[in-house]
């Protein structure tokens, strides 16, 4: 019909007076959108571990005590991270790694994530970098990695010499709903809640299509950081590519299973260090206590002047902690 | 709220036997061309909306519309969709008649890390009964993200220098299905709508996988 033709002349117009010369592309072009896997970038530095390729790297001498960088998410990387690599500087061996399906690595489809399969992965990790049997591994988890910290020495209390949790969002899924409602308030008229929620008309993708729900990730995640924002957080901190599906994965995992990584953790006697930061307020020392008492021996830390994102942003408070800690263990 | 810049309006009219998404047809009186609209409520975030429509002088029943929608937030016309189209009675058995609706979209969105132009379609369908002082109606739709033209923010390309700016294409699709009711009195219409949405593939959803609208026609 005649109003037909003259919307799709005016539709086509309009792209190719705003189009120019540009390319196009898919959004499932790997690199496009955002950065490619290990799979996809030989270049990247990887182990291939318990059937999947992890983008990992590691700082100082292998025969040094091993720190473990277990990031945040599920689904993060561990880019705004890697300070923690000054620990290497003193005489510890500090390795990084995305988890799977998180960050560089490798991603699998949603039915393969299990919580199992992260511990599996750990324990890879450690028995790859490690060079002695007796060497000493220690674990600094921060938000998701922490939990994750958690529930490893939950399941394997003789395997890690020492944890360092930075603001752990719950040890249980009890736990992840109260600082989930705590941390992230919903104002429907604002301007980061609806940034969050208006690009699920311009990208979809399929359950496993990781290009497009990641880069969809990697857009919302100002979220975290808007004005105002309950953890604290300063801005936006440098990662390369979130995970979507892992996330979603583990999200479901905890919805419709639920997980504790509690049970076990009054056997684990080695003293551990809490780290909260001075501006989340979902967080705070109430929180802090609350999961130290899990623990047998443990020593909370406050780090002042920034909020969840500490490691990134007040680096210099959280290493003098972080160091002491780990030199009164080695 | 937020001041609004008038771009389109829409939405409605027939004679005697025929209806739209938004009005109540049979409440449509002799003469009437013209029917105004305002909303507000739940489309990809919260929303307000405008529109007009106007009856074209055609053999089917048939009414062209533009709108204008935008979320909440206190940046202003960096997130909105407008669309322009038509919807036609194609089918009717008494007081029972079903609509098509085509659309054209044409929406921005924008944050810190990228800006997006994206031209789209929208098709929906809706059957219902419809009496002179109120109605019920049962809809579904799709809506098409075509083309995306994506651009990145400085800050963007500094954390990844080699992601790409340009045209995407196709970028994405969802089905909403719902029901929508409304009631008329004299020259005005008071509305509502709400269903569900969800993503073309059937197994993912928006992140708020609902709509909901209210809304006020006035016809003249």
């Amino acid at each position: 019909m005649k109003l037909k033709l003259n919307f799709m002349a005016l539709a086509l117009f309009g792209a190719a007076a705003i189009s120019g010369c540009k390319k196009e592309f898919s959004p499932s072009d790997p690199g496009a959108l955002v950065p490619k896997t290990v799979e996809q970038n030989a270049s990247l530095p990887s182990v291939a571990v318990n059937g999947t390729l992890l983008h990992a790297e590691a700082f100082g001498n292998p025969e040094n005590p091993m720190v473990v960088f277990l990031h945040g998410g599920p689904g993060g990387d561990y880019r705004n991270g890697l300070n923690v690599k000054q620990l290497a500087d003193d005489g510890y061996y500090v390795v990084f790694y995305d988890q799977r399906g998180s960050g560089l690595s490798k991603r699998h489809d949603k039915n393969s994530y299990s919580i199992q399969v992260m511990f599996d992965d750990l324990s890879a990790i450690i028995q790859h970098y490690r060079s002695s049997a007796n060497q000493k591994v220690f674990l600094f988890g921060h938000s998701w990695g922490a939990m994750l910290a958690a529930g490893y020495i939950n399941a394997y209390p003789t395997q890690i010499s020492g944890v360092i949790f930075a603001e752990p969002g719950g040890f249980t899924w009890a736990g992840v709903e109260e600082y989930g409602k705590r941390s992230r308030k919903l104002n429907l008229f604002g301007e980061a809640t609806n940034d969050a929620l208006y690009i699920d008309q311009f990208f979809t993708g399929k359950e496993n299509q990781h290009e497009h729900l990641d880069y969809k990730l990697n857009v919302t995640s100002s979220f975290t950081y808007a004005k105002g924002n309950a953890e604290g957080i300063e801005g936006p901190s440098p990662y390369w590519r979130n995970g979507a599906v892992v996330l979603n994965a583990l999200l479901d995992i905890g919805e419709k299973q639920g997980f504790d990584f509690t049970t076990h953790l009054d056997q684990y006697n080695t003293k551990v260090l809490f780290l909260y930061s001075e501006y989340n307020t979902a967080y705070g020392l109430e929180f802090a206590q609350q999961e130290a008492s899990h623990f047998p021996h443990s020593q909370i830390t406050k780090i002042n002047g920034t909020g969840h994102e500490m490691i990134y942003f007040k680096w210099v408070n959280v290493y003098p902690a972080a160091l002491n800690y780990l030199n009164s263990l080695r | 709220m937020k001041k609004i810049t008038i771009i389109s309006l829409v939405l409605l009219i027939f004679s005697k036997i025929s209806f739209s998404q938004q009005v109540n047809w049979r409440a449509f009186k002799e003469g009437q061309q013209h029917i105004i609209n305002v909303n507000m409520g739940i489309d990809y975030g919260t929303t307000f909306g405008l529109g007009y429509g106007y009856k074209l002088k055609t053999k089917i029943p048939l009414i062209a519309n533009i709108e204008y929608s935008f979320p909440g937030g206190k940046t202003m016309f960096d997130d909105f969709k407008t669309k322009f189209g038509g919807q036609a009675e194609v089918l009717k058995m008494g007081n029972f008649s079903t609509t098509l609706r085509v659309y054209g979209v044409f929406r921005r969105f924008e944050n810190e890390s990228a800006r997006f132009l994206n031209f789209g379609s929208e098709f929906s369908t809706a059957f219902g009964y419809y009496k002179p002082k109120w109605y019920v109606a049962g809809e579904i739709g799709f809506d098409k993200a075509i083309t995306t033209n994506v651009k990145h923010s400085q800050w963007a390309h500094e954390n990844n220098p080699d992601i790409q700016d340009g045209w995407y294409l196709p970028t994405g699709g969802n089905f909403s299905y719902g029901i929508q009711s409304g009631i008329s009195f004299n020259s005005n219409d008071l509305y509502m709508k709400l269903g569900k949405l969800i993503t073309q593939d059937f197994k993912t959803s928006p992140y708020l996988p609902y709509y909901l609208q209210v809304g006020y026609n006035r016809r003249f």
